[in-house]
């Protein structure tokens, strides 16, 4: 077994060699790079400079040569694909993966600053899904048939169908715009004015006393448990969005693994020992159920904490998903890359995870 | 009419085990080792022996689809197939060869439950064989599903149906009619009766006893209990840690076994004999 | 067991369990399934009584149903009486039941790869059945479990309690199927099919040892469900033939197979490689198909299937007529002979 991982372990380094590569070659060949961009922006402040000139001249007249030469060579467009390339894997590796083209920081930083975000609402929303979707899931099993089961399969299955992003401009049209009810903030991850504090907070807290010598509102003087009731008011939106899609998928996985291992053969073993309806279920059936739950956990832990680029883009929260939407709008490919590098080795090791999982839960399963 | 139709020499197979960072075969298993044996034109061979003997390796060899199935699996030795314009080496045949070859030998497996795919209908099942094989046209084709439905004691009117809807003896037929459809000389029966009830048992041995008079079949019978094998079989191998440890004929074999572990399997047999009476 | 024992001196004893027309259905779709209609019978101390019939039959659901393990729904008891120990099974309590199962009745299942749960380990499993009935500390509960699987042929007990169920063969695990159905010394064994997925060296060893256990165990009886005519006539002191629900024949081993009266016994028997009459090529099957549960005739429910069958069989249900010694068979062609 341990073999089976190493072996794994050691398969993510093709694959996130290929997996970059390709995202790499595409970028190079995509027109509209970077390069492109900034010869615009020269030719644009050029033509500004110039005053009134508007007309259509060929760029390359613009710019002197020495100049476009010395942008190619930042962006390593001077040399072959597979040199740049190969330089900049031999960056990743040393955690550099370069300044943004667009901000002009450490694409690193950028990241770092922002992954504890993500992670945060990624991980609520992932921990709060198992707990409820378990539970609901199992009681969903023992109901099989009866209303309760289909309603909440309606409910659920509703949820599924519409995309996060899309029930988040509608839950902050209802609840935040003010044109129907004003009880949650429209977004971002936490209050920039004391207006925008919860009631609660505003209740506990005097407005002088967040406020600087100027009068602007400083989120830091607030009481720890000011700010985590603030932070939480903003989580609570966009991390019901984040839950929403994984829902369905989930509890009814959970009701289905339940259901057919109550119809397997040591159910009824375990009855005919005289164990209670109770431990039957409980102590046989869900640990065998949880199977199947356990092989996704690793998937969606990746996918979650690489953070949904839309759902934050709506609720304005800037996390990674709102960092690479950006970047991809911009062609920030320093910064693609630079996700990228983060998503893949997420969804890799993601994998692994599930697989340690898996060998945990089920004694039957021997890798090798 | 002593005529070999299939002669197995020295065949030898290997089921790899692998391991390892890299996954290499770190190591191998034997399941069948050197066995030697020869089926003649119109006899049914009994192959018998307990479970993993390497009984079901040997059947799935004369078909030749370890290849496909089992990567890494090595094979020794010759199975030779006496086709019309001579003998060929099963083992060696590619593919495309192997897939002519099927419509000569067909095989049929034990559990009736999972070897017919669910979503066809018993009609296509039957059909699928036969169009591969028989360049026959469409109508021709329905005619002989019909005809091989009655044969096995099923209806015609039974094509349309799915496999779920048949008992397990009825499947079963499924399947014999599958593998007669294509009128081969050889069939391989994967214990084909053990799932069944004595008496459903009673009707597909019979069945395949007809239906070898009528299109003077071969058989190589692959089957774990051995009043079954007795009966159908003209001679009886008995399979041993992947050896033939006796092969004789019948009566011989199972009323006078001469080795050891045949004696036990023989001796271990329930008789349907109440213990106080004998 | 006495091997002379007929049928009347076991009269003579209380049974052990006595089950009076029984009646399971289910409800499917277009009806009522009556899988058991009307069973009656009675198993004794210290024998063991066979069930036997094809498939569909109701032999497993005879036994669900005394374990009152009957999936309900689609399944439920429509009536009978199951007396065990003075009391009636089918009027206990949940709870009640919960009591017997495992503890006065221990039941042991075809699939052993199966019926074990897959990620706990067998001592557990063992051990869990020992805490549900009997107050022991987890060491006293873990002795008894080396103590059982030592006794069903488990070499190393004490080490394999920590190991899982697919680290065992299949007739090491029938063993431990074994052990944990007995290691409450219950006093009826329901064996469903024990040793239908082995093979038959392993089968030789598993009955051996049944009835090794029983012998050591005095009074205890063993019920065993099987299709398998040899493996009845091998263990079984008494045998009841079912079809369509029904109880047809029952008697003792050597009446069911020297003086079967039944023509599905008969025919049962015929079908069999080892009763093929000498110079003759084919086995003699019964003709047909097990008709599906929902189109049973109404009277006789093998007369579609029957040889013998005169005008009126399919009508009406014939009696069980006694053929002498306790030989009871449903068949309308004895009327005369029993008279
Ligand atoms: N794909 C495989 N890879 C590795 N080992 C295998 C494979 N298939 C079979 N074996 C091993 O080869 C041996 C022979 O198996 P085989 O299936 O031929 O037995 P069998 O005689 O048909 O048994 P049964 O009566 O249970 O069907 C067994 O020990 C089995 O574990
Ligand atoms: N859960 C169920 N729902 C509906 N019908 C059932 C159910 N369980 C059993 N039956 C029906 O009851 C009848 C008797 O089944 P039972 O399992 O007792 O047969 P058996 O004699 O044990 O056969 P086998 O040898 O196949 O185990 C069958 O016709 C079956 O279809
Ligand atoms: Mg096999
Ligand atoms: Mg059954």
């Amino acid at each position: 077994m341990a073999a089976y991982f190493i072996r794994r372990i050691l398969l993510t380094i093709p694959t996130f060699i290929g997996v970059t590569l390709i995202v790499f070659m595409v970028t190079r060949i995509v027109p509209g790079g970077p390069l492109e961009r900034r010869i615009m922006e020269l030719r644009q402040a050029s033509a500004a400079q110039g005053g009134s000139s508007t007309s259509i001249v060929d760029s390359t007249t613009m710019i002197p040569k020495t100049a476009l030469n010395e942008l190619k060579k930042t962006f390593n467009l001077d040399k072959p694909a597979y040199v740049a390339y190969t330089i900049w894997l031999k960056n990743v590796f040393q955690l550099d993966l370069g300044r943004s083209f667009f901000y002009k920081e450490p694409v690193w930083e950028m990241i770092t600053s922002r992954f504890p975000i993500s992670l945060t609402f990624g991980l609520t929303g992932f921990i709060l899904s198992y707990l409820v979707c378990i539970p609901l899931g199992i009681y969903k099993a023992l109901k099989h048939g009866t209303p309760f089961d289909f309603v909440s399969s309606a409910i659920v299955f509703i949820g599924y169908s519409i995309p996060g992003w899309a029930m988040g401009v509608l839950l902050l049209l209802f609840l935040a715009s003010g044109r129907f009810v004003d009880v949650m903030p429209l977004g971002g991850i936490r209050s920039s004015s004391f207006d925008e504090l919860p009631k609660m907070v505003q209740s506990s807290e005097e407005v002088e006393g967040v406020s600087d010598e100027f009068g602007t509102f400083q989120w830091e003087r607030l009481t720890p448990i000011s700010k985590f009731v603030d932070i939480v008011y903003h989580m609570i939106l966009p991390v019901f969005c984040y839950m929403l899609s994984g829902f369905a998928t989930l509890t009814v996985l959970m009701k289905n693994a339940l259901m057919e291992n109550l119809g397997q053969d040591y159910v009824r073993t375990g009855f005919a020992k005289g164990l209670s309806e109770r431990r039957v279920i409980f102590m046989h059936t869900l640990r065998n159920s949880l199977i199947p739950l356990a092989t996704g956990l690793g998937h969606a832990l990746s996918l979650i904490m690489a953070g949904s680029y839309l759902i934050e883009f709506v609720f304005n929260i800037d996390g990674l998903g709102y960092l690479g939407f950006n970047a991809i709008v911009q062609r920030d490919y320093a910064v693609v890359m630079g996700i990228l590098v983060i998503n893949t080795m997420l969804t890799l090791f993601g994998n692994i995870f599930s697989d340690v999982l898996y060998a945990l839960i089920d004694p039957r399963i021997r890798f090798d | 009419m002593t005529k070999p139709l299939l002669e197995v020499k020295n065949l030898s197979i290997k089921y790899p085990i692998w391991g390892g960072v890299l996954r290499h075969k770190v190591n191998e298993v034997c399941a069948v080792d050197d066995v030697s044996f020869t089926i003649n034109v119109g006899e049914t061979l009994g192959l018998v022996g307990e479970s993993g003997c390497g009984k079901t390796t040997v059947a799935k060899s004369i078909v030749n689809i370890h290849r496909a199935m089992t990567p890494g699996v090595a094979q020794e030795g010759e199975i030779l197939f006496h086709t019309d314009d001579g003998p060929v080496n099963v083992l060696e045949l590619d593919r495309s060869q192997m897939r002519s070859l099927r419509a000569q030998i067909q095989i049929i497996f034990q559990d009736p439950f999972s070897s017919l795919n669910p979503r066809m209908t018993v009609g296509n099942i039957i059909d699928g064989p036969l169009r591969l094989h028989s360049g026959k046209t469409a109508s021709e084709r329905r005619e002989r599903v019909a005809y091989f439905l009655e044969r096995v004691g099923l209806q015609p009117e039974h094509a349309g149906r799915y496999p779920h809807e048949f008992s397990g003896g009825q499947r079963q037929r499924v399947g014999i009619a599958r593998a007669l459809a294509v009128q081969p000389k050889l069939i391989v029966a994967d214990e084909a009766v053990s799932a069944l009830d004595v008496s459903v048992q009673a009707q597909v041995l019979n069945l395949l006893q007809d239906l070898q008079d009528e299109f003077s079949l071969t058989y190589l019978f692959v089957a774990h209990d051995l009043s079954v094998v007795h009966h159908i079989s003209d001679r009886i191998a008995v399979m041993y840690l992947g050896k033939i440890v006796e092969m004789g004929d019948s009566d011989s074999v199972y009323k006078t076994p001469s080795h050891p572990y045949s004696q036990a399997l023989i001796s271990a047999v329930p008789q349907p004999i109440p213990r106080r009476v004998r | 067991m006495n091997a002379n024992r007929t049928q009347n001196d076991l009269s003579k004893q209380k049974p052990l369990l006595e089950v009076r027309d029984l009646r399971t259905y289910f409800r499917v779709e277009g009806g009522i399934a009556k899988a058991v209609d009307g069973v009656s019978f009675d198993v004794y101390p210290d024998e063991v009584i066979g069930i036997v019939g094809e498939s569909g039959s109701g032999k497993s659901v005879t036994s669900l149903s005394i374990m009152r393990l009957i999936p309900d729904p689609p399944g439920f008891i429509a009536g009978g009486e199951i007396w065990f120990n003075e009391q009636n099974l089918i009027d206990l309590t949940y709870d009640e039941m919960r009591r017997v199962r495992g503890n006065e009745i221990g039941m042991i299942f075809q699939e052993p790869m199966t019926a074990l749960n897959p990620v706990f380990t067998v001592g557990m499993q063992v051990m869990e059945a020992v805490r549900t009935h009997q107050k022991v500390s987890r060491k006293e509960a873990r002795n008894l479990a080396i103590e059982i699987l030592d006794k069903v042929g488990i070499l190393d007990a004490d080490r394999r309690l920590k190991d899982y169920p697919h680290q065992f063969s299949g007739g090491m695990r029938q063993r431990v199927m074994l052990a944990m159905a007995l290691v409450c010394n219950p006093q009826l064994l329901i064996a469903d099919e024990p040793t239908t997925a082995l093979d038959v060296t392993t089968q030789a060893q598993i009955l051996d040892l049944m009835l090794e256990l029983k012998a050591e165990h005095e009074r205890g009886s063993i019920m065993l469900i099987t299709h398998d005519l040899g493996v009845v006539a091998e263990t079984c002191d008494r045998v009841i033939v079912m079809y369509g629900g029904k109880l047809q024949e029952m008697g003792s081993v050597e009446q069911i197979f020297e003086d079967p009266q039944h023509p599905y016994t008969r025919g049962l028997l015929d079908s069999l490689p080892s009763h093929q009459r000498p110079g003759e090529d084919r086995l003699r099957a019964i003709p047909g198909n097990v008709p599906s549960i929902m189109d049973l005739p109404s009277g006789c429910k093998f007369c579609t299937r029957c040889e013998d069958a005169v005008i009126g069989c399919e009508n009406t249900e014939p009696p069980l007529y006694d053929v002498g010694e306790g030989h009871l068979v449903r068949c309308h062609l004895l009327e005369d002979a029993v008279k």
